[in-house]
């Protein structure tokens, strides 16, 4: 049973009071005990004085009448059981017995014919009895004594009616203590205790009201307190509701708030019957901006976006971050399409409108899917994985655009996914291979390498495009496992050539981010080791998007690499945001022009300037410069002219599988000039010619 | 509360012995029945009571007999109390009390100069015995066997039934005074009461003691045993003063012996505990002269 606070109280002051009454009873009755004794005793000494005082003369006078008149005269005496005088002899010579007392009516209903000195003797037994003896002298003789027994059973019930009636009387006052405690106790400590814990189940239901403060005691102070409390507890929620459904960078609804927003939504337009829009964005290319001008300028983006976003939209609709780059707008009660486009457009005009962040003028872009209730889903999972996939489709499709939903683009996922099942098997069921493509010097056309190429025939679709699964190999974390087969098959490739006597050059392999994060120096250094590869055998090509990711890790795994003395090669240079930035910030050995600048080459004077300017720079840093994509005989001739030391491309050789790239390799060691490379040779000559 | 121990005064009836005597008396009769006016200015009648008890309660008991006296005798009573004994027996000597109330030695010393006129009864009866008491677990049964012990006497040497007659049977035993260790008890229930609590072997009492409330109150009286009685002796005596005229002496004696046949007499007797006044002569005392004799010597009788 669970004992309130004001019932212990009770229970703690009626066993104080209690226990200080019992005390104080205890401490009366052994005063009140000792002051009746020592009462009944000054009575007996004051009783047997005065007999031994006026004895003497009856006893030498022989007179036991008058003796048996002081005798009897104690019968008047309250508590006398006896009074006996005898002589010096000891012969009892006149007594009193109060045949009343019950020891001595006992006594005499049992022992009738015995005398007084018997009885005496049988009353030496009981406690109760206050013996005392006085002797009677006359001039210094002994004529007798006089005993008398004086009995405490009257005192002791009168102390006994005293007990009990003070118990009662006690116990009334400790009752009405108790109650008058309690009631006090009750109105001026539980009442505003009751007070305090209604308070208190309030603002645990989130209601706020302050306690009336009506005291300054200890109470009235606590009651403070807890208004103050309760005010830090208000502000406190509303920062916990404010952190868990606003995002504090924008102080846009957060996802959670969003999620409840559409849910909201969802019911009203179903008692309304009206539709409404979700609206996936994405900023494009974030990162870049993130990584190139600061996280502070992406902070500042993101709240730009925000505002925006706020500020083309009503009030009623609403806008909210759902993290990283991704916003939600949610526009109620949209009357068709038209209108969603109308809006989706204004959103991504407002977002591309340039604005200077960081000293830098800016042109964010986003990609927007569109999700309609209840066309595209009637529930906040489908709405959000519909417009998500929208969106998914429109940064898919270029960027900078707005998708509605279609059920096509569920179709799409679920070829992706089957892709992604398919993209398993793939390795286990040897649907991948390698081709190698030669990278030959630009000037003498002499092999030293190939790039390897992932290919992946599949069984139902045939051969799928790089540019297709290695993505989603990358999204799926597949690459991997598919990066490590890769590495491996290169190098029991490398190694069985060389057992071969056939003299394959360096393997330049594409490395992942992905692959990159997951300790790679120390796994390409393991298989290096299990196949005997040494490392000038291996050239690994990074992407800019592997710089991208945590600086000091990759650096790291780059110097591993370094010492290991594997050469490191910077892939599709110039494409992105800060390809500069790498050169300075990490070092490579090898730059491989983007087939995009080698393209224009040698007639598009933007091209033409810039590979210049590529090799120019290259060459400032003691680089080697691989050019990609060259595919005639023009653009071979203005590389090598322009100081361009390696080329890769159709001009010079398809990506050849294992097979071809064998005879290829052994038609060069036999001094062959493949057919493909002999023709363009040709042309190369004719175009220096007329150069 | 003490027990009244008297023995009424006798008075010897006086007969007309002769016709002149009868004579005399009827003229006596007939000068006191004209004279009745002349004796109111009598000088008052002085009444002595031998002082056992002290003043107040001798003036309880014995004031209403004073007036019912001076009533009847048509003069006035004066009871007097003595502080003690001695003063009393002064005013005996001295011849102050006209009539007094004392006990038997008393009036044997006194009787040359007091007449006895009458005696109390006391639980209705005249006469009173001696008696030697002892404890029956004693195995005393003679009374020569108190030879060498204490005896315990109720009163003083002078006390009749308490002293003189016990006394007088120890004589008669063949024991003298110096064979007993004697004791003196305040009176004669005491002497009993101290035998019983073996404050002496035998005790010297009157055979009315055991009878005594009292003493049945003090004592358990069947542990008692009569060692040895004597003869019967009349009880205290009233007596008055030789000189006084033999008509007021009659008077009075007439008066004191006729309490018991008026309700105002049976009052007076009420308050003077007794049972009765009866008339005595002095040879009703002559038992008593001889036991003195016996036990005081013959200088104690007259």
């Amino acid at each position: 049973m669970r004992l309130g606070l004001g019932a212990k109280f009770s229970v703690a002051v009626v066993t104080i009071l209690a226990l200080t009454m019992a005390a104080n009873t205890l401490y009366f009755v052994h005063t009140s005990s000792r002051f009746h004794e020592n009462q009944l005793v000054e009575r007996g000494l004051a009783l047997g004085r005065l007999i031994s005082l006026v004895s003497p003369d009856a006893i030498l006078g022989y007179d036991f009448l008058l003796l048996n008149d002081y005798t009897r005269q104690l019968g008047s005496q309250p508590d006398v059981v006896y009074g006996v005088i005898v002589s010096a002899k000891g012969d009892p010579i006149s007594s009193y017995v109060d045949e009343c007392h019950p020891d001595v009516r006992q006594h005499l209903q049992h022992n009738a014919a015995s005398g007084i000195l018997e009885l005496l003797k049988q009353l030496e037994s009981q406690a109760e009895l206050t013996r005392m003896e006085f002797p009677i002298m006359h001039n210094d003789v002994l004529l007798g004594r006089f005993l008398v027994g004086l009995s405490k059973q009257s005192l002791q019930d009168q102390f006994r009616r005293q007990l009990t009636g003070q118990a009662i009387a006690w116990s009334a006052i400790v009752v009405f203590l108790s109650v008058a405690i309690h009631a006090v106790f009750r109105f001026n400590v539980m009442y505003p205790i009751q007070t305090l814990i209604a308070a208190s189940k309030r603002v645990g239901r989130g209601e706020h009201t302050a306690v009336e403060v009506k005291s300054t005691d200890e109470l009235g102070l606590l009651a403070q307190a807890f208004n103050a409390m309760a005010e830090e507890v208000r502000k406190e929620q509303d920062k916990l509701y404010r952190q868990a459904n606003f995002d504090t960078l924008t102080g846009l609804p957060n996802r959670m708030m969003a999620l409840d927003r559409i849910a909201q939504e969802i019911a009203r337009s179903q008692r309304t019957l009206q539709r409404f829009a979700l609206f996936f964005i994405d900023l494009d290319d974030f990162k870049s901006v993130n990584d190139s001008l600061g996280h502070a300028v992406g902070d500042e983006l993101l709240v730009a976006t925000a505002q925006r976003l706020r500020a083309t939209l009503r009030d009623s609709d609403t806008v909210a971050r759902l993290g990283g780059d991704e916003f939600l707008v949610l526009v109620s009660d949209v009357e068709n399409d038209i209108r969603v486009e109308e809006i989706a457009e204004r959103l991504i005009r407002a977002i591309s409108e340039p604005q200077h962040l960081g000293g830098r003028k800016v042109v964010a872009r986003c990609s927007i899917g569109i999700a309609l209730f209840p066309d595209n889903g009637d529930s906040i999972a489908s709405l959000m994985a519909n417009a998500d996939n929208a969106m998914y489709q429109a940064k898919a499709g270029g960027k900078g655009s707005a998708i509605f939903f279609t059920e096509e683009m569920n179709t799409r996922l679920h070829d992706r996914m089957q892709m992604e099942q398919d993209l398993n098997a793939a390795i286990e069921s040897g649907q991948l291979s390698l081709n190698y493509q030669p990278i030959l010097d630009a000037a003498t056309q002499e092999h030293r390498g190939a790039e390897v190429l992932l290919r992946w025939n599949h069984p139902e679709r045939g051969p799928v495009s790089p540019a297709v699964f290695v993505p989603l190999a990358e999204a799926t974390g597949q690459i991997v496992r598919i990066g490590d087969w890769v590495l491996e098959q290169a190098c029991r490739n490398w190694t069985q050539w060389s057992q071969r006597g056939i003299e394959p050059g360096f393997l330049a392999i594409n490395i992942s981010r992905v692959q990159f994060r997951k300790r790679f120096s120390k796994r390409l250094a393991e298989l290096m080791t299990q196949h005997g590869v040494p490392p000038q055998a291996l050239e690994l090509e990074i992407t800019e998007s592997v710089l991208l990711d945590d600086h000091t890790h990759v650096a790291e795994e780059l110097n591993s690499l370094r010492a290991a003395g594997v050469s490191l090669s910077l892939d599709d240079f110039g494409t992105g945001y800060s390809s500069l930035s790498y050169l300075k910030r990490f070092r490579f050995d090898v730059l491989k022009i983007d087939r995009a600048f080698v393209h224009g080459l040698p007639g598009d004077p933007e091209d033409v300037s810039l590979v210049k300017a590529i090799l120019a720079m290259a060459r400032g840093l003691d680089l080697h410069v691989v050019a990609e994509g060259v595919e005639n005989q023009e653009q071979l001739a203005f590389l090598t002219a322009q100081g361009c030391e390696l080329a890769q491309g159709y001009l010079l050789s398809r990506p050849l599988d294992e097979a071809s790239y064998v005879r290829y390799l052994d038609q060069r060691q036999a001094g062959v000039q493949p057919l493909q490379l002999a023709s363009a040779r040709g042309r190369q000559r004719r175009l220096a010619a007329s150069a | 509360m003490r027990i009244p121990w008297s023995l009424s005064d006798l008075i010897s009836p006086m007969l007309p012995s002769s016709p002149r005597a009868l004579l005399m008396l009827l003229l006596g009769w007939l000068a006191a029945i004209t004279a009745v006016p002349l004796r109111a200015a009598d000088p008052p009648l002085v009444m002595g009571i031998l002082p056992r008890f002290n003043a107040t309660e001798t003036t309880t008991r014995y004031a209403p007999m004073a007036e019912h006296l001076a009533e009847r005798l048509g003069r006035p009573v004066t009871l007097v109390t003595s502080k003690d004994f001695d003063s009393f027996w002064r005013g005996i000597d001295e011849q102050r009390y006209d009539i007094v109330q004392y006990n038997q030695y008393q009036y044997i010393r006194s009787s040359k100069t007091y007449q006895v006129i009458a005696h109390n009864k006391e639980f209705g009866k005249s006469t009173l015995a001696g008696v030697l008491y002892v404890r029956k677990d004693s195995n005393i049964t003679s009374v020569k066997q108190l030879r060498g012990r204490a005896v315990l006497f109720g009163g003083g040497e002078d006390a009749m039934i308490g002293y003189i007659a016990p006394m007088y049977m120890l004589l008669q035993a063949g024991l003298s005074k110096n064979d007993i260790k004697s004791r003196f008890a305040v009176n004669p229930l005491n002497s009993v009461i101290g035998v019983f609590h073996r404050q002496a072997d035998a005790a010297g009492s009157g055979d009315n003691a055991v009878g005594q409330p009292a003493l049945k109150n003090a004592i358990n009286t069947d542990e008692l045993a009569v060692l040895a009685e004597s003869e019967q002796l009349l009880h205290l005596p009233w007596a008055v003063k030789r000189s006084m005229a033999a008509q007021a002496r009659d008077a009075i004696q007439a008066a004191l012996a006729e309490l018991e046949t008026s309700e105002a007499g049976r009052k007076v007797l009420k308050s003077a505990v007794l049972t009765g006044i009866g008339k005595a002569a002095d040879k009703d005392y002559d038992a008593h002269r001889k036991m003195i004799r016996a036990v005081a010597g013959g200088s104690a009788v007259p």
